[in-house]
């Protein structure tokens, strides 16, 4: 099999093994030992670090930069793009840049609308003028035909291609459902090569969307890895169940974490209990971990689901 | 039709602060429909400026005046005997209609009063909601007559974000429906959800205000 | 202090619905005068007759306050005419409000079955309201 970009994570998927990325957010100022204070806490852990780009629309370091900055300290970043904040010729010269700095893996998401985000804690721009001149899943095949075909959107050619291992974001349970798995399909014709899920914590609604993926030959065509945010009290489930779109939390599990003495310790356990859930179902291919403002929990879970040493591919 | 809404009162004050008479016009046409420009909202707002002004110190004579159309050159021309006599003119008009107004009189200091803000429906009684974005390329035909650019927050053109609240409404408000939500709905009881799936390529702004100001013409109807 | 003759005498408009007066009371329409305040009265077929423009012309006019009595909301022989008028007052009160001017000067009061002399009180109601207020500031000032 041909690899594409061959990226650690792109070959850790090539050799089957079951991949690992991780997700560390740029810092709101410039300070670049913050990021590589996350990269040193988190190497050696996951196969590759998503680097998320303004997420809630919150003013941060960029994405390109903080990813570059990871790279150096010898862990392999996944760059997100949103729509949000890019017309498409700011795109594709961020994309050639990108590559031009060793940036290979790249995820194209739509974004948080900048009014929606900030998550009322912070104040964020939601007097911005929102960009979205493409789309996520146009974003993908701007990616695919820059790597595959040397071509601009426009049709004018690059002067060499961009490797590039594309990435998309799947949100399997959010309305309309019945649409989700087509809308997977469309991110993957389009030249998504591996999909990184919302987080999952209804592994049962989860498995039947990915069943219907699975039946249609997605599974085979991408490498999906759902996505786990690690849990730390039966309140932040709550929250997320109620306000973040396409994030369905069982009562049983909140009730559980209500009901651990030591919720923080409970909050691993049942990752490590979800990772090896998923992992169960046909057609993944690894996880994508999230522990948001929490890193430092990812050295002690990682381990516990046996997921280290990672691969040497 | 074309909605607008008004400026915050106290920006509305500001103007007109420091000003003799002024001549505050309506229109009876989409702003009266959407209840910021009609002669009612004239009527309303005239007093209030007034009495704002008044009791600052800084009182100003206000009269006031609705056109049928603020946007065709025939409605004006009754206004000028009445606008030779004052320093001033604000209009609650839309966009257009104020900017012919302040063309008819471009000696005469012009303010805006209210905010052009949309190509909206009454959809109910006090409830106007967008409809059209006027982007030069319609897609209508592809998403079963529901508009995708100017009802999804994120004018996305191949099918709904990972937003999308558990009650179908739109991650930026629970009262904005998820306009995707609704088209995949439309096209699930035509027995057409097929239709969705091609992936759309980005579209052509060129055609909308992205591509800079519009110039119609049409030779045939030229003098 | 002031001697009692120069005391504010606070003149309230009355708008009242046909509808909230008993069926024996005969309708009445101008100045009645009441203790420490002054009422004109005006009557309306519904209160939902009166529009916010309405409301703004008589404060423009120099009424030192605005008493509405309407029906109760769920007994307006327009069904919803007494209840419209209720949100009607209240964003006129708002526009007051982001003006710089004084909300309390509009009121509402409800009620059925009324005689001159409750509804004379019910302007009386809205007297002591804008007394802290003092006399319209405008009284005078606009044509």
């Amino acid at each position: 099999m041909s690899l594409k970009a061959s990226t650690n994570l792109e070959k850790v998927l090539a050799a089957g093994q079951f991949a690992l990325t991780a997700e560390i957010g740029p810092p709101r100022g410039p300070d670049a030992e913050v990021v590589a204070k996350k990269a040193a806490l988190l190497k050696g852990l996951a196969d590759a670090y998503n680097i998320t780009d303004n997420q809630t629309a919150v003013v941060r370091m960029s994405s390109i930069a903080a990813a570059k900055l990871v790279l150096d300290a010898g862990l392999e970043p996944v760059m997100q793009m949103t729509c949000r904040d890019r017309n498409r010729i700011a795109m594709q010269s961020d994309l050639l840049g990108a590559s031009a700095l060793g940036l290979r893996n790249v995820l194209a998401i739509s974004g948080d609308h900048q009014r929606a985000g900030a998550g009322g804690k912070l104040k964020g721009h939601p007097g911005a003028k929102g960009v979205y001149d493409v789309d996520s899943m146009q974003l993908l095949a701007i990616l695919k035909g820059m790597r595959d075909e040397g071509l601009q959107a426009s049709g004018d050619e690059l002067t060499s291609r961009p490797a590039f291992f594309i990435g998309a974001a799947w949100t399997p349970l959010g309305p309309p459902k019945e649409f989700r798995v087509t809308r997977l399909a469309k991110k993957i014709a389009a030249g998504a090569d591996f999909i990184q899920t919302q987080a999952v914590y209804d592994v049962k609604a989860f498995a039947q969307q990915l069943a219907q993926a699975h039946d249609q030959g997605l599974t085979e065509k991408a490498a999906i890895l759902p996505g786990i945010i690690v849990p730390r009290s039966a309140g932040m489930l709550t929250y997320m169940h109620n306000n973040v779109p396409g994030v369905v939390v069982p009562a049983e599990l909140t009730a559980r974490l209500k009901g651990a003495s030591d919720p923080k310790a409970e909050g691993i356990k049942v990752t490590v209990e979800l990772i090896q859930a998923v992992r169960e179902l046909p057609g993944v291919k690894g996880v994508h971990l999230q522990a948001i403002e929490a890193e430092e929990l990812l050295r002690e879970i990682i381990p516990a689901a046996g997921l280290t040493p990672r691969p040497q591919v | 039709m074309i909605t607008a809404e008004w400026k915050p009162i106290p920006e509305l004050v500001g103007y007109l602060r420091g000003h003799q008479k002024v001549l505050l016009l309506g229109c009876a046409t989409c702003v009266a429909e959407c209840a910021a420009g009609g002669e009612r909202e004239v009527e309303t707002l005239a007093p209030l400026l007034r009495m704002a002004l008044a009791k600052e110190g800084s009182p100003v004579e206000i009269i006031t005046g609705t056109l049928e159309r603020q946007c065709e050159p025939e409605f004006i021309e009754p206004f000028v005997p009445a606008a030779e006599g004052v320093d001033a003119i604000m209009s609650l008009a839309c966009g257009i209609g104020m900017q012919l107004l302040a063309e008819r009189f471009p000696q005469i200091a012009f303010y805006p009063g209210v905010n052009t803000t949309s190509l909206s429906l009454r959809e109910a009684p006090g409830l106007w909601t967008t409809r059209c974005a006027a982007c030069g390329d319609c897609v209508l035909g592809e998403t079963f007559g529901l508009c995708p650019v100017s009802r999804c927050a994120k004018s996305l053109l191949n099918g709904p974000c990972g937003g999308t609240r558990t009650s179908g409404s739109c991650e930026i408000s629970e009262d904005t429906p998820c306009i995707w939500n609704l088209i995949v709905e439309r096209a699930k009881a035509r027995g057409q959800l097929d239709r969705l799936s091609a992936v759309r390529r980005p579209k052509d702004w060129s055609n909308s205000p992205a591509g800079g100001p519009k110039r119609m013409l049409r030779e045939d109807l030229r003098p | 202090m002031a001697a009692p003759a120069n005391k504010f005498q606070p003149r309230i408009t009355v708008l009242y619905c046909r509808q909230c007066l008993a069926a024996d009371a005969q309708p009445f329409e101008g100045r009645r005068p009441g203790q420490g305040f002054a009422a004109q009265l005006v009557l309306l077929p519904c209160s939902s007759k009166m529009q916010v423009h309405n409301l703004m012309r008589i404060l423009e006019k120099g009424a030192d306050g605005l008493q509405l009595v309407a029906c109760p909301d769920n007994a307006c022989q327009h069904l919803v005419g007494s209840m419209r008028a209720g949100k009607r007052l209240a964003y006129a009160q708002g526009l007051l409000q982001q003006a710089g001017l004084e909300p309390e000067r509009l009121g509402l009061a409800r009620g059925q079955g009324l005689s001159l002399e409750s509804i004379t009180e019910m302007a009386g109601q809205r007297a002591e309201a804008v007394r802290p207020l003092g006399p319209n500031p405008l009284k005078g000032v606009s044509s």
